[in-house]
């Protein structure tokens, strides 16, 4: 039963699932102005904590906002940043591991000191530290989270490169006369890209996490701009009278959430990365 | 052509981890000499370091000390002119045909490298230049977009030559070129292989094990034993009546025809 679950759930239709959810939760994040049918800012005091309408579909919030359209417009905050720390870690990552991997030597154990020392803090107490220091705000947690999260990338990257280099077709390729740096570029990160790419999509949801949590936190992003973690926060007051004020986004954050999580494993089931990472 | 004087070299950490205990020697006082036209085996067990010089002389590690001269040209000089200056004459073969290339790359992405890292080709030309490459080592043109893991061990061998030869180098080092295939293929191998080195006046520097692919192929031979040449003939084919105890260790290792006529157990 177990396996026959696995098998499921690894397959290539769950690849196909998850990614077209993910990719309806990115499309309705970039249409938003266009598809949110109210302003998700405009306070209403008149129509405050309302259920579900014809007007609201999901009911209003303590300030009378319209709760679709704040989810909408929160999924841009959610999702747009945390494509942008997927992206720009996982160049700052590759771009250092391989570099590290590849030189070896003394820069090789500097940068991966570095690395290390990172990683020695748990993520949020660092991401809470460099917040304390610039102060809240959605560049400052973007920073942040950026800084904690290269290490795992260029860590991962690191590793593969070293293995990789000991191959004999890089030798080959360097009696072939190509540089070093056409070697990384045309043997190495060809080679590693598809287990980074498993591990940005497990690291995906984790940065949805990150950033809904300091949201919640009241660290990123600030109001009256709507964001699903801090939507949960402003729900946390009306928990006895309206929970779906919290449940909304929390279902939103959980879906996608597992989503990349779900996407990740069937990637590395599917790419054999398993056994690469070694 | 190549001159190898007085190399050593032994492996041990390296930076500031290096550990004297770790260092054990590898080579000890290896000199030869190779002329042009020339195929010289250098004929060892594992371990006999055959391997370690292979890439001190492609130029892919510095040795401890003693000096590798290529046409003239120091390998190992301060900035690596002389290894820059030499580079595409010097090419090779590696043992494991499947790791020797990218497993992301078609054959002719892997045989065009280096043509496009010495020469200006146009695409055209470049596609026109690994089709032939392709054909004088005996596949098809059209196998070109073809990945390595849809050729079989002795076609990816012959990738691997057509990438070597592609810059019509003068000397390729054979990495136990022929190891890896079965016996089949090493014969058919071993026939490219001198059928090429006539055709465009190759020298070799063969790596081997195997004694009977040596006096098949070779010109002359070496003996390596425990990191130094403790052998050396001009006649391969006297071998097996050579009374170094490192090549009777060797000859004795071949298999016979048949279980009855071996004569001592190694």
């Amino acid at each position: 039963m177990i396996n026959k679950w696995n098998k499921i759930l690894k397959g290539r239709g769950t690849i196909v699932f998850c990614a077209s959810v993910i990719a309806l939760f990115f499309l309705v994040a970039l249409l938003a102005p266009w598809i949110a049918p109210h302003d998700p800012i405009k306070v209403d005091l008149l129509s405050k904590l309302q259920g579900p309408s014809v007007e609201h579909w999901l009911g209003t919030d303590h300030l009378g906002r319209d709760n679709l359209s704040r989810l909408i417009y929160g999924a841009r905050v959610s999702l747009g940043f945390a494509a942008m720390i997927f992206v720009s870690s996982l160049l700052i990552g590759v771009l250092v591991g391989s570099i590290s991997g590849y030189a070896g030597g003394w820069l090789d154990s500097v940068l991966m000191r570095l690395c290390e020392g990172i990683m020695a803090f748990p993520n949020l107490v660092l991401v809470l530290g460099i917040v304390g220091i610039f102060g809240p705000g959605l560049m400052q947690v973007l920073l942040a989270l950026m800084l904690v999260q290269w290490v795992y990338y260029a860590r991962i990257c690191r590793n593969m490169v070293v293995s990789l280099k000991e191959r004999p077709f890089i030798a080959a390729a360097r009696i072939s006369g190509s540089s070093s740096w056409s070697i990384i570029r045309r043997h190495i990160i060809p080679n590693v890209q598809r287990p980074i790419v498993v591990m940005g999509t497990l690291e995906m949801g984790w940065a949805i996490m990150d950033i809904s949590a300091l949201s919640f936190l009241g660290l990123g992003i600030q109001p009256p701009n709507a964001e699903w973690g801090a939507m949960i926060h402003e729900g946390t007051a009306h928990i006895r009278s309206h929970p779906e004020l919290m449940i909304y986004p929390g279902v939103l954050i959980l879906i996608v959430v597992i989503m990349f999580n779900i996407l990740g494993e069937a990637l590395s089931e599917r790419y054999g990365v398993a056994k690469l990472r070694r | 052509m190549l001159q190898v004087h007085q190399v050593s070299h032994s492996y041990g950490g390296s930076g500031w981890r290096k550990s004297k205990a770790a260092a054990g020697k590898v080579l000890d006082n290896v000199s030869f000499d190779l002329e042009p036209g020339c195929c010289l085996g250098l004929l060892g067990t594992s371990g006999a370091g055959k391997s370690t010089l292979g890439k001190i002389v492609l130029g892919l590690q510095k040795p401890a000390s003693g000096q590798v001269t290529f046409e003239g040209f120091e390998l190992y000089t301060k900035g690596r002119q002389g290894i820059r200056k030499v580079r595409r004459d010097l090419q090779a073969v590696f043992q494991d045909c499947y790791s020797a290339v990218n497993p992301l790359m078609t054959a002719d992405h892997i045989i065009g490298e280096p043509l496009r890292n010495y020469e200006r080709l146009s695409p055209a030309e470049l596609k026109r230049r690994t089709g032939e490459l392709l054909e004088q080592v005996g596949l098809a043109a059209e196998d070109g977009s073809k990945r390595p893991s849809q050729f079989s061990g002795g076609q990816l061998q012959r990738v691997n030559i057509a990438r070597a030869i592609a810059l019509k180098p003068k000397l390729i080092v054979l990495d136990e070129p022929i190891s890896s295939l079965d016996m089949v293929h090493q014969t058919l191998i071993l026939d490219l292989l001198s059928e090429l080195k006539d055709s465009i006046g190759l020298s070799y520097l063969f790596i081997t094990h195997d004694i009977q692919a040596v006096m098949t192929i070779c010109d002359r031979v070496a003996v390596m034993d425990k990191g130094q040449i403790v052998y050396h003939t001009d006649s391969p084919s006297s071998l097996p009546s050579a009374e170094h105890e490192a090549v009777q260790r060797l000859v004795s290792a071949v298999l016979p025809q048949h279980p009855s006529l071996r004569t001592s157990w190694v």
